[in-house]
């Protein structure tokens, strides 16, 4: 696994059905350092981190990923990726423990159950980790997401809309995991409109109407 | 053996493991399946009571129930996935030819069991005796595994079209088919008291092949857009 990465976005552009969405972003974000993407509903905030991840394809423009080993191919950044999105969806069947095991297990990595514990404790799910997720809150599903990621300490972060649902100590988690995951010389890129969140980002992108600019 | 591969194998397990954990829990692809097996073999024991059944006639009925039974439940595996929007967390976390390979041996696995508890019902109900048990074992695995690896495939084709359930057996039948003729020509075969040709399968395992291969070089194309 690569233990740092630098993305660079290349004048990457989106169209659905020949609607521009956004198109000519240009931006490189290094390890450590953490990218802000704001605009108002639509606007494509939620489509270009998933552009990033590789979920979805640009329309045009490039997504570069370097890693330690040079470039990134696209199955070779999975397992370097981790999610905080409304998309991620976990199993209710399952326990929140499993989901953690489950999710921080691929690749080669292993997740122990004392990982998983300790990643549920940091998110204040201590006393409902092995309960199924079925019977958790919206909240505490999105404290489960911080959870995955705080122990599959991924090296790239994309986080859309991270305190969303969240009470004022999630809200605290959520600071605190970007802090830690930027010290830890992870690349972060948030999608947000909560300013405070904006707050830990060097560099914005901010999306809206087809007009793109980087501050 | 290349990290690759190790990790591709890991996460294979892993995902396989998920499913059976899953299902053991939900017991909803298991409940249906068996319900539709138990529910076809008691309306065709009927049917056919007291009748003596020629062997083209017997491959066929046996080919039809698993095929059916398939249908039933081997495409929730994808679609369901697809609905309660796993499909897309799964797709961060693991590479996109893990998650195929993952579905196709639950899907297999699932089927191989069916089978196993189909063909004693059968012979009970329409008083079959099978002879050559090794050559019947071998041509049942291969048309389960094309039949799982298929349906796997399809179910993740289709992944996003409106109308999906209904589609999918529509779409799934022309691709099997090849493969159920070959499984349906070879147990008539064994019914009949020989045993198939080796090019029969060849063919068989030929076709099992192309399609777990297709499934790993194409749902990487399928599952980006």
């Amino acid at each position: 696994m690569d233990l740092s990465m630098s993305v660079e976005l290349v004048n990457l552009g989106k169209k659905y059905n020949h609607k521009g969405l956004f198109q000519g972003i240009n931006a490189v974000i290094k390890a450590g350092q953490c990218l802000g993407i704001t605009g108002s509903n639509g606007s494509g905030k939620t489509t270009l981190l998933k552009l990033i991840a590789g979920i979805e394809q640009p329309s045009e423009g490039y997504v570069y990923m370097k890693g330690n080993r040079g470039d990134l191919r696209r199955e070779e950044r999975v397992g370097s990726i981790g999610m905080v999105s409304p998309q991620i969806a976990f199993y209710d069947a399952m326990t929140g423990i499993e989901n953690i095991m489950f999710f921080c297990s691929c690749s080669l990595r292993r997740c122990s159950i004392k990982d998983a514990q300790e990643g549920c404790m940091r998110v204040g799910l201590d006393g409902y980790s092995d309960d199924l997720v079925s019977t958790y809150s919206t909240g505490m599903k999105q404290r489960l997401k911080l959870a995955i990621m705080l122990v599959f300490q991924p090296t790239l972060w994309l986080l859309d809309e991270p305190s969303s649902n969240l009470d004022a100590v999630g809200k605290k988690i959520v600071g605190n995991s970007i802090k830690s995951a930027l010290q830890d010389g992870a690349t972060v890129i948030v999608a947000t409109n909560e300013c405070w969140e904006l707050g830990y980002a060097s560099e914005h992108i901010i999306l809206g109407e087809c007009s793109v600019d980087s501050i | 053996m290349p990290v690759n591969i190790l990790s591709l194998a890991n996460a294979v397990w892993i995902l396989f493991k998920k499913d059976l954990l899953c299902e053991f829990r939900t017991g909803y692809a298991i409940g249906t399946l068996l319900m539709f097996a138990l529910l076809i073999l008691s309306s065709i024991s009927m049917t056919f009571s007291g009748i003596s059944l020629s062997a083209e006639l017997t491959a066929n009925l046996l080919w039809m129930i698993i095929f059916f039974c398939s249908m039933a439940g081997l495409g929730r595996a994808f679609l369901e996935e697809q609905e309660t929007g796993t499909l897309f967390t799964l797709s961060i976390y693991f590479r996109p030819q893990a998650i195929v390979l993952g579905k196709m041996l639950y899907n297999i696995a699932l089927l191989i069991g069916l089978t196993c508890l189909i063909v004693p019902l059968f012979m009970i109900f329409l008083h079959v005796d099978f002879q050559l048990w090794r050559e019947l074992f071998a041509v049942l695995l291969l048309g389960d595994i094309g039949i799982g690896a298929v349906s796997t495939l399809m179910a993740a084709m289709l992944g996003g079209a409106q109308g999906k359930h209904s589609l999918f057996t529509v779409l799934t039948l022309p691709i099997i088919l090849p493969q159920f003729l070959s499984a349906i020509h070879a147990t008539m075969t064994i019914l009949s008291g020989n045993v198939p040709t080796i090019q029969e399968i060849a063919y068989m395992l030929g076709y099992d092949s192309i399609m777990i291969l297709a499934g790993y070089m194409l749902y990487s194309f399928i599952c980006c857009e």
